[in-house]
């Protein structure tokens, strides 16, 4: 029996593996016929899709692990045990710890749905998705770098970044209670003791079959995503966004829907807002650098096949008005 | 019952397909086409991970047709219909096909005017003292040697690894430039204001992959209209002046020799960091 197992999956590994070189194949010769007939503007938008795609997909794939993990090892007792008692504590301690974490927002919301699922508050989780790929250290030093090894822009990008996500997690605190799933969990809480049982190798092959499923689930909004982005990279001329005015608050509203749409990583980020300096004033590229790690077209997409609709337009519309309002202050 | 699981079975193809679409770009070295070399690592990890995954993957292809069978009861993936499941697995494929079919193309004309501009790309990369690992790295020696020599040259040769830097210079400081010889290879562009004996020569800035992309441009002029077409790739030799445009202060080269050249091997180019030794 063991023996007829393993004959099977060689075999079958045989016949994906064919498949496979199969349709590579295939699409290779499809594309040389048809390369011709592809506009160039296409081709130059799928440059980018992909270069989006290479950029983000190992990220997501630690955040898949990272979220299988979580599933696997971590029960809802630990996470009963860790989260503080009182509201403000916990949001407090959902910033802090996205600022410790060296996450990158491609990765983190397959995170926090699985956080969130093992019975985090959500805006504890909330408060962890904007701090972390906000504040970590490649981020901080990027942002003092692209300004010219000028402190004062990666520090304000830092402290406004984290009073705002604590501001928004708070709001969060008081308008939401449930989890805001889309679809409700099966039976919650019998999952652990099923588990206990297993041995270390069992549930790290759970883990892992766990992050495959967990990358097909949100792959597909991360392309999705990717592919907008690079839509409005190639089609839309960054200067059209200049007809919404350029007065501070004009140039602001610009930044942040460039923030938006652009969905950059926010490791990356700051030499495209560098690049502003001269067009825009200094507190709308401080919105860009705020806003944009927060909150972007893709992630908005990955949050909207976890979360209802309705949770995530208004968790967009608050953090959009509160990162608006914070940077204002500072600006005056 | 035992019995072949489809939805596995798609599953492992797919992770096949994506750990045998990042060793092509590395084996063809087109990865370069998409993201700055220094995050290749990143990218060959991942197709080591993948090819993982897939392995893991065909034990799951036989097996009882369960659908929750390694799902917990508390999961929250999806179960749809078969419409459903067959659009999120042809989204999956999507880039594989467009990636396995498509060369990479290089930015463009088109790109960078979208990107909006000659706009000045200031304050950028003016003094460097971090240690960040990257293709484009050199000890502060040599980088100081070289910013120096931008003082001092009587040609100012625009040479790819020091290119941002010497741009940011030029941009930020026009009138400390004025009078002198420059050398660039650049693709060329037209903008909306310009007059036909203007172009702007430009280069791509990558930070990290091809959507963080930043043009830096140089406004240049030619004497007669010269027959150049948008993305055609110069070799130049002209003397800096300024010019006002707008209220702002920018440098414009009067071109005195040119000769059209193939695109590079690389056309982009990389932020410099400089390497503590």
């Amino acid at each position: 029996m063991v023996k007829l197992h393993s004959y099977l999956l060689d075999l079958t590994g045989l016949v994906v593996f064919v498949i496979v070189v199969y349709v590579v194949m295939f699409s290779q010769f499809a594309g040389e016929q048809v390369l011709n007939h592809i506009p160039n503007s296409f081709q130059q938008l799928n440059t980018i899709f992909l270069s989006i795609l290479i950029e983000a997909i190992p990220f997501v794939l630690i955040g898949v692990f990272i979220a299988g993990f979580i599933q696997i090892f971590i029960s809802e007792d630990h996470i009963r045990k860790w989260i503080p008692k009182t509201r403000w504590l916990g949001i407090f301690m959902g910033c802090v710890v996205g600022a410790l974490f060296p996450a990158c927002e491609c990765g983190i919301v397959p995170i926090i749905r699985r956080l969130v699922a093992k019975g985090v508050p959500i805006y504890v989780a909330i408060g962890f998705m904007l701090t972390g790929p906000l504040i970590n250290p490649i981020v901080v030093l990027s942002t003092y770098m692209a300004f010219g090894n000028d402190a004062k822009m990666a520090l304000l990008r830092m402290g406004v970044g984290f009073l705002a996500a604590l501001m928004i997690a708070f709001i969060i605190s008081v308008l939401y209670k449930t989890n805001q799933f889309k679809h409700a969990i099966n039976h919650p809480g019998s999952y652990s003791a099923h588990h206990h049982n297993q041995t270390f190798l069992q549930r790290l092959e759970g883990m892992i079959n766990h992050s495959i499923d967990e990358f097909f689930d949100m792959g597909k909004f991360l392309i999705i995503g990717a592919f907008i982005a690079a839509f409005v990279q190639t089609y839309v001329p960054a200067q059209s966004l200049l007809l919404l005015g350029n007065g501070v608050i004009g140039s602001t509203i610009v930044m942040m829907g460039l923030a938006y749409f652009l969905s950059l990583c926010s490791e990356a980020d700051a030499f495209i807002g560098a690049s502003f300096m001269n067009l825009f004033t200094p507190t709308s590229i401080l919105a860009f650098l705020v806003y944009g790690p927060m909150i972007d077209l893709k992630n908005t997409i990955m949050l909207l096949s976890v979360f209802r609709a309705k949770f995530v337009f208004v968790l967009l519309a608050i953090i959009t008005a509160v990162v608006f309002i914070f940077v204002s202050l500072i600006g005056m | 019952m035992v019995r072949v699981r489809f939805q596995h079975l798609l599953k492992a193809a797919l992770l096949a397909a994506f750990a045998l679409f990042f060793m092509k770009l590395h084996l063809t070295g087109e990865i370069s086409n998409y993201i700055n070399p220094k995050y290749e690592i990143m990218s060959i990890i991942a197709s080591w991970v993948f090819f993982l995954l897939f392995l893991i993957q065909l034990f799951r292809i036989w097996g009882r047709d369960d659908i929750h069978i390694d799902c917990s009861p508390a999961c929250s993936h999806s179960h749809n219909g078969g419409t459903i499941k067959f659009i999120h697995y042809a989204i999956i494929l999507f880039p594989l096909v467009t990636g396995f079919a498509l060369p990479p193309t290089t930015l463009g004309a088109s790109i960078a005017v979208n990107k909006g501009s000659i706009l000045p790309h200031a304050g950028l990369m003016e003094t460097h003292d971090e240690v960040i690992s990257n293709e484009n790295y050199m000890n502060e020696e040599e980088y100081n040697r070289k910013l120096a020599s931008l003082e001092q040259a009587g040609l100012i040769n625009m040479s790819s690894d020091m290119y941002s830097s010497y741009h940011g210079e030029m941009i930020s400081n026009p009138e400390a430039f004025a009078g002198r010889k420059i050398k660039l290879s650049a693709f060329v562009y037209k903008e909306q204001g310009l007059e036909k004996q203007q172009f702007i020569l430009a280069r791509f800035l990558i930070t990290h992959c091809i959507a963080d992309a930043s043009v830096l441009g140089l406004l240049t002029e030619f004497k007669q209209m010269p027959e150049l077409k948008e993305d055609s790739w110069v070799e130049l030799e002209g003397t800096i002046e300024v010019t006002t445009i707008h209220g702002q202060v920018l440098p414009v080269i009067k071109a005195s020799d040119w000769r059209i050249i193939d695109e590079p091997i690389d056309p982009y180019v990389y932020p410099v960091l400089v390497k503590i030794v």
